[in-house]
């Protein structure tokens, strides 16, 4: 026993004496390297090279450290999720102010950003196999009339066609739009970013 | 039939669609998220503080923090590393504030960790050895390890994050890499 070692370990193997002058941060760095360019001093030292394996069986056991420890936690209950979601502001994303057009002169109506935003991911609740991903509303739409461009990301069931599954949205939410706001909607491009495969509970579920 | 669209599941939506969804304001598709990662978040946090007691706090903060600033994620990818980052900060935020003469640097003996035997049982025997050597470890030596080797951050960001000069950073680490292969090594 190594008096002078607070940590009470024996003597290690690990001290310059034994790595011919190397020392342990030296040789973890020297790993993070990938051993290149090789060292050769420290290739050729015994004392290392079992250092380095020691080291390297850490590492491999520090990369799966992590997973390990996740799949040991608890899964989220409802309780938590509820928690979580009731100190989030919910209306911090209303956005900007879409003006609504209307006869009557002396009214002033308006839709928030956000709303509209919600109403475009409604649409997929009218096309089967789609979920809607991130919407961007490009253009000035606090000016009535302005033309405006929607931006939808997407997800597709596997299966259904594309084309004609983004096409089924994009007229869904025109549709949507036409009929509840005054927006002058120049295009709406879809943007499929991922198929979505059945889970298992879907598959169940038929 | 619950759910409308039984072809494809909001719960098993891709990392990118939940993020576009809670970014517009979808509470429903945030919530999927904190799903998805209470675990990994909680074992992270659990790593960083030694005892187990601020675990839930921290980790709700981290999604509270989170939901405030989703749309700083540039890249879906890096959502997960994102999560973690958080988590790392809201746990040293605890740390400090709970200890606040502490040295960080001190070479005291550690308080015994706990670990519930059962959730240990089928672990990898080296994971088992591992998360025994890191529990001897003294706070610091754990959390500069912890942060590098779990959390992949640089010495400088260890630096910055824990306030201490770069030079005590690679101290602390060589003195727990050396620790806990030792140890390993006896119990082999």
């Amino acid at each position: 026993m190594n008096e002078n070692d607070m940590t009470g370990l024996a003597h290690d193997g690990f001290e310059p004496e034994d790595l011919d002058g190397h020392t342990l941060d030296e040789l973890s760095a020297y790993l993070d390297s990938g051993r290149t360019p090789v060292n050769p001093s420290i290739e050729q030292s015994p004392g290392c090279r079992i250092a380095l394996e020691s080291l390297e069986r850490l590492q491999r056991l520090s990369g799966e450290l992590l997973a390990s420890d996740t799949a040991a936690e608890e899964p989220a209950d409802d309780g938590w999720v509820q928690g979580i979601l009731a100190n989030i502001a919910r209306d911090a994303r209303a956005g900007r102010r879409i003006p609504l057009s209307t006869e009557l002169d002396r009214a002033d109506l308006g839709i928030t950003e956000g709303a509209v935003r919600g109403m475009i991911r409604g649409a997929e609740d009218a096309v089967p196999g789609v979920l809607v991903g991130r919407t961007r509303i490009d253009g000035d739409v606090t000016v009535p009339g302005e033309p405006v461009r929607i931006r939808v990301d997407a997800s597709i069931a596997y299966g259904r066609p594309i084309p004609a599954t983004a096409e089924k949205l994009r007229s869904e939410i025109h549709r949507r739009l036409s009929a509840q706001t005054t927006m002058n909607v120049e295009a709406i491009d879809i943007a499929v970013r991922d198929v979505q495969r059945l889970s298992e509970g879907a598959e169940q579920r038929g | 039939m619950t759910y409308r669209n039984s072809e494809v599941r909001v719960d098993d939506a891709s990392d990118e669609i939940l993020l576009g969804r809670a970014v517009d304001g979808d509470t429903g598709s945030f919530a999927v998220l904190v799903r998805r990662y209470t675990p990994m978040m909680r074992a992270y946090a659990r790593r960083i503080l030694s005892g187990s007691a601020d675990v839930d706090d921290v980790v709700q903060d981290a999604f509270i923090s989170a939901w405030q600033q989703l749309h700083k994620v540039q890249d879906p990818k890096h959502l997960k590393s994102w999560l973690m980052r958080i988590t790392s900060r809201k746990a040293l935020d605890r740390v400090r504030s709970a200890r606040p003469q502490q040295d960080l640097d001190d070479v005291n003996p550690p308080a015994p960790v706990h670990h519930d035997p059962v959730r240990r049982a089928e672990a990898h025997a080296g994971l088992e050895a591992l998360d025994r050597a890191l529990a001897q470890l003294p706070d610091a030596q754990r959390r500069t390890w912890v942060l590098r080797e779990v959390g992949g951050y640089s010495y400088e960001e260890i630096s910055d994050e824990l306030g201490i000069p770069t030079s005590t950073v690679r101290g602390l680490l060589a003195r727990a890499r050396k620790d806990i292969i030792t140890r390993m090594e006896q119990w082999r």
